[in-house]
Protein backbone atom coordinates (compact mmCIF):
# COMPACT_ATOMS: atom_id res chain seq x y z
CA UNK A 1 0.00 0.00 0.00
CA UNK A 2 1.27 3.51 -0.78
CA UNK A 3 1.56 6.23 1.85
CA UNK A 4 -0.75 9.23 2.28
CA UNK A 5 0.57 12.64 1.20
CA UNK A 6 -0.55 16.25 1.60
CA UNK A 7 0.24 19.51 -0.17
CA UNK A 8 -0.29 22.97 1.32
CA UNK A 9 -0.57 25.88 -1.07
CA UNK A 10 -1.14 29.59 -0.94
CA UNK A 11 -0.95 32.04 -3.84
CA UNK A 12 2.53 33.52 -4.37
CA UNK A 13 4.40 30.97 -2.25
CA UNK A 14 5.99 27.65 -3.13
CA UNK A 15 3.69 24.70 -2.21
CA UNK A 16 4.74 22.65 0.84
CA UNK A 17 4.51 18.89 0.49
CA UNK A 18 4.12 16.50 3.42
CA UNK A 19 5.24 12.90 2.98
CA UNK A 20 5.49 9.83 5.17
CA UNK A 21 8.88 8.43 6.16
CA UNK A 22 8.02 4.92 7.42
CA UNK A 23 11.41 4.66 9.19
CA UNK A 24 10.50 7.47 11.60
CA UNK A 25 8.78 6.58 14.89
CA UNK A 26 6.01 9.15 14.52
CA UNK A 27 4.70 7.26 11.47
CA UNK A 28 4.56 3.99 13.45
CA UNK A 29 2.15 5.03 16.19
CA UNK A 30 -1.51 6.03 16.47
CA UNK A 31 -0.73 8.21 19.51
CA UNK A 32 -0.07 11.61 17.98
CA UNK A 33 1.81 14.53 19.55
CA UNK A 34 -0.66 17.23 18.51
CA UNK A 35 -3.88 15.35 19.22
CA UNK A 36 -5.44 14.10 22.44
CA UNK A 37 -5.15 15.50 25.94
CA UNK A 38 -2.46 18.11 26.62
CA UNK A 39 0.55 17.28 28.85
CA UNK A 40 -0.75 19.91 31.30
CA UNK A 41 -4.02 17.99 31.76
CA UNK A 42 -2.27 14.60 31.98
CA UNK A 43 0.28 15.91 34.52
CA UNK A 44 -2.64 17.07 36.65
CA UNK A 45 -3.66 13.42 37.00
CA UNK A 46 -6.44 13.17 34.42
CA UNK A 47 -6.79 9.88 32.53
CA UNK A 48 -7.09 10.17 28.74
CA UNK A 49 -10.13 7.97 28.11
CA UNK A 50 -10.22 8.96 24.42
CA UNK A 51 -6.68 7.78 23.73
CA UNK A 52 -6.58 6.06 20.33
CA UNK A 53 -6.28 2.28 20.23
CA UNK A 54 -3.04 0.70 19.08
CA UNK A 55 -2.83 -0.11 15.35
CA UNK A 56 -4.23 -3.54 14.56
CA UNK A 57 -1.61 -6.23 14.06
CA UNK A 58 -1.48 -9.62 12.36
CA UNK A 59 -0.73 -12.88 14.17
CA UNK A 60 2.96 -12.33 13.39
CA UNK A 61 2.95 -8.92 15.06
CA UNK A 62 3.09 -6.78 11.93
CA UNK A 63 0.69 -3.90 11.51
CA UNK A 64 -2.18 -4.61 9.14
CA UNK A 65 -2.13 -2.41 6.01
CA UNK A 66 -4.97 -0.30 7.43
CA UNK A 67 -3.27 -0.14 10.84
CA UNK A 68 -0.18 1.15 9.02
CA UNK A 69 -2.32 3.70 7.17
CA UNK A 70 -3.79 4.95 10.45
CA UNK A 71 -0.29 5.33 11.94
CA UNK A 72 0.91 7.12 8.80
CA UNK A 73 -2.04 9.50 8.99
CA UNK A 74 -1.24 10.25 12.64
CA UNK A 75 2.33 11.31 11.78
CA UNK A 76 1.15 13.30 8.77
CA UNK A 77 -1.49 15.01 10.94
CA UNK A 78 1.23 16.00 13.45
CA UNK A 79 3.42 17.43 10.68
CA UNK A 80 0.53 19.45 9.22
CA UNK A 81 -0.59 20.70 12.65
CA UNK A 82 2.94 21.80 13.60
CA UNK A 83 3.46 23.50 10.23
CA UNK A 84 0.17 25.42 10.42
CA UNK A 85 0.71 26.32 14.09
CA UNK A 86 4.11 27.76 13.17
CA UNK A 87 2.51 29.80 10.37
CA UNK A 88 -0.17 31.05 12.80
CA UNK A 89 2.55 32.20 15.21
CA UNK A 90 4.35 34.01 12.38
CA UNK A 91 1.11 35.73 11.37
CA UNK A 92 0.44 36.70 15.00
CA UNK A 93 3.96 38.15 15.28
CA UNK A 94 3.32 40.32 12.24
CA UNK A 95 0.13 41.72 13.80
CA UNK A 96 1.73 42.50 17.23
CA UNK B 1 -11.74 37.32 2.47
CA UNK B 2 -11.10 34.63 -0.10
CA UNK B 3 -10.56 30.95 0.56
CA UNK B 4 -6.98 31.01 -0.72
CA UNK B 5 -5.33 28.82 1.94
CA UNK B 6 -5.59 25.28 0.62
CA UNK B 7 -4.44 21.78 1.40
CA UNK B 8 -4.84 18.62 -0.66
CA UNK B 9 -4.75 15.28 1.12
CA UNK B 10 -4.34 12.02 -0.83
CA UNK B 11 -5.00 8.77 1.00
CA UNK B 12 -4.43 5.41 -0.72
CA UNK B 13 -6.69 2.61 0.53
CA UNK B 14 -6.34 -1.09 -0.22
CA UNK B 15 -9.25 -1.01 -2.65
CA UNK B 16 -11.42 1.48 -4.54
CA UNK B 17 -14.41 0.22 -2.54
CA UNK B 18 -12.77 1.23 0.76
CA UNK B 19 -11.91 4.70 -0.62
CA UNK B 20 -15.50 5.09 -1.76
CA UNK B 21 -16.88 3.99 1.63
CA UNK B 22 -14.70 6.63 3.31
CA UNK B 23 -15.99 9.30 0.93
CA UNK B 24 -19.62 8.32 1.51
CA UNK B 25 -19.13 8.41 5.29
CA UNK B 26 -17.47 11.84 5.21
CA UNK B 27 -19.85 13.53 2.75
CA UNK B 28 -22.80 14.08 5.16
CA UNK B 29 -20.67 16.01 7.69
CA UNK B 30 -21.95 19.59 7.59
CA UNK B 31 -19.53 22.51 7.27
CA UNK B 32 -20.50 24.98 9.98
CA UNK B 33 -19.09 28.12 8.32
CA UNK B 34 -18.92 27.51 4.55
CA UNK B 35 -17.93 31.15 4.03
CA UNK B 36 -14.71 30.43 5.99
CA UNK B 37 -13.94 26.80 5.18
CA UNK B 38 -14.84 24.29 2.49
CA UNK B 39 -14.02 20.64 1.87
CA UNK B 40 -14.52 18.44 -1.17
CA UNK B 41 -14.08 14.68 -1.41
CA UNK B 42 -13.29 12.73 -4.56
CA UNK B 43 -11.88 9.30 -5.32
CA UNK B 44 -9.51 8.17 -8.06
CA UNK B 45 -9.37 4.37 -8.05
CA UNK B 46 -8.27 3.42 -4.52
CA UNK B 47 -7.19 6.95 -3.54
CA UNK B 48 -9.39 9.27 -1.50
CA UNK B 49 -8.58 12.89 -2.36
CA UNK B 50 -9.68 15.56 0.11
CA UNK B 51 -9.41 19.23 -0.86
CA UNK B 52 -9.59 21.93 1.82
CA UNK B 53 -9.96 25.67 1.24
CA UNK B 54 -9.91 28.20 4.04
CA UNK B 55 -9.71 31.91 4.81
CA UNK B 56 -6.61 31.48 7.01
CA UNK B 57 -4.18 28.98 8.55
CA UNK B 58 -6.01 28.82 11.90
CA UNK B 59 -9.32 27.74 10.40
CA UNK B 60 -7.48 25.38 8.04
CA UNK B 61 -5.64 23.71 10.94
CA UNK B 62 -8.85 23.08 12.91
CA UNK B 63 -10.74 21.78 9.87
CA UNK B 64 -7.96 19.57 8.47
CA UNK B 65 -7.17 17.98 11.84
CA UNK B 66 -10.86 17.28 12.46
CA UNK B 67 -11.31 15.59 9.07
CA UNK B 68 -8.12 13.51 9.55
CA UNK B 69 -9.49 12.38 12.94
CA UNK B 70 -12.68 11.26 11.17
CA UNK B 71 -10.69 9.45 8.46
CA UNK B 72 -8.64 7.61 11.10
CA UNK B 73 -11.85 6.44 12.75
CA UNK B 74 -13.18 5.23 9.38
CA UNK B 75 -9.90 3.40 8.66
CA UNK B 76 -9.98 1.75 12.09
CA UNK B 77 -13.61 0.69 11.60
CA UNK B 78 -12.92 -0.87 8.20
CA UNK B 79 -9.84 -2.60 9.66
CA UNK B 80 -11.82 -4.07 12.56
CA UNK B 81 -15.06 -4.94 10.77
CA UNK B 82 -14.24 -5.17 7.04
CA UNK B 83 -12.99 -8.16 5.06
CA UNK B 84 -9.51 -9.46 5.87
CA UNK B 85 -6.66 -8.49 3.53
CA UNK B 86 -6.43 -11.98 2.03
CA UNK B 87 -10.16 -11.89 1.30
CA UNK B 88 -9.75 -8.50 -0.41
CA UNK B 89 -7.06 -9.93 -2.68
CA UNK B 90 -9.51 -12.51 -3.99
CA UNK B 91 -12.22 -9.94 -4.77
Amino acid sequence: MLHPTATYSLPDIEPTRFVVNPAEARFQTTDGKTTGASPHVLNAGQVDRDKPSEPRRTATGEMTPLGQLRANLTGLQDDINEFLTHRMELAKGKKD
Amino acid sequence: MSLNHSLKLEIPFQTAAQANIAKQVLLPDPILKPQDFQVDYTTTDNVLVVGFQSIDDRVLRVGVSSVIDSIKTIVETIDELGPETKELQSL
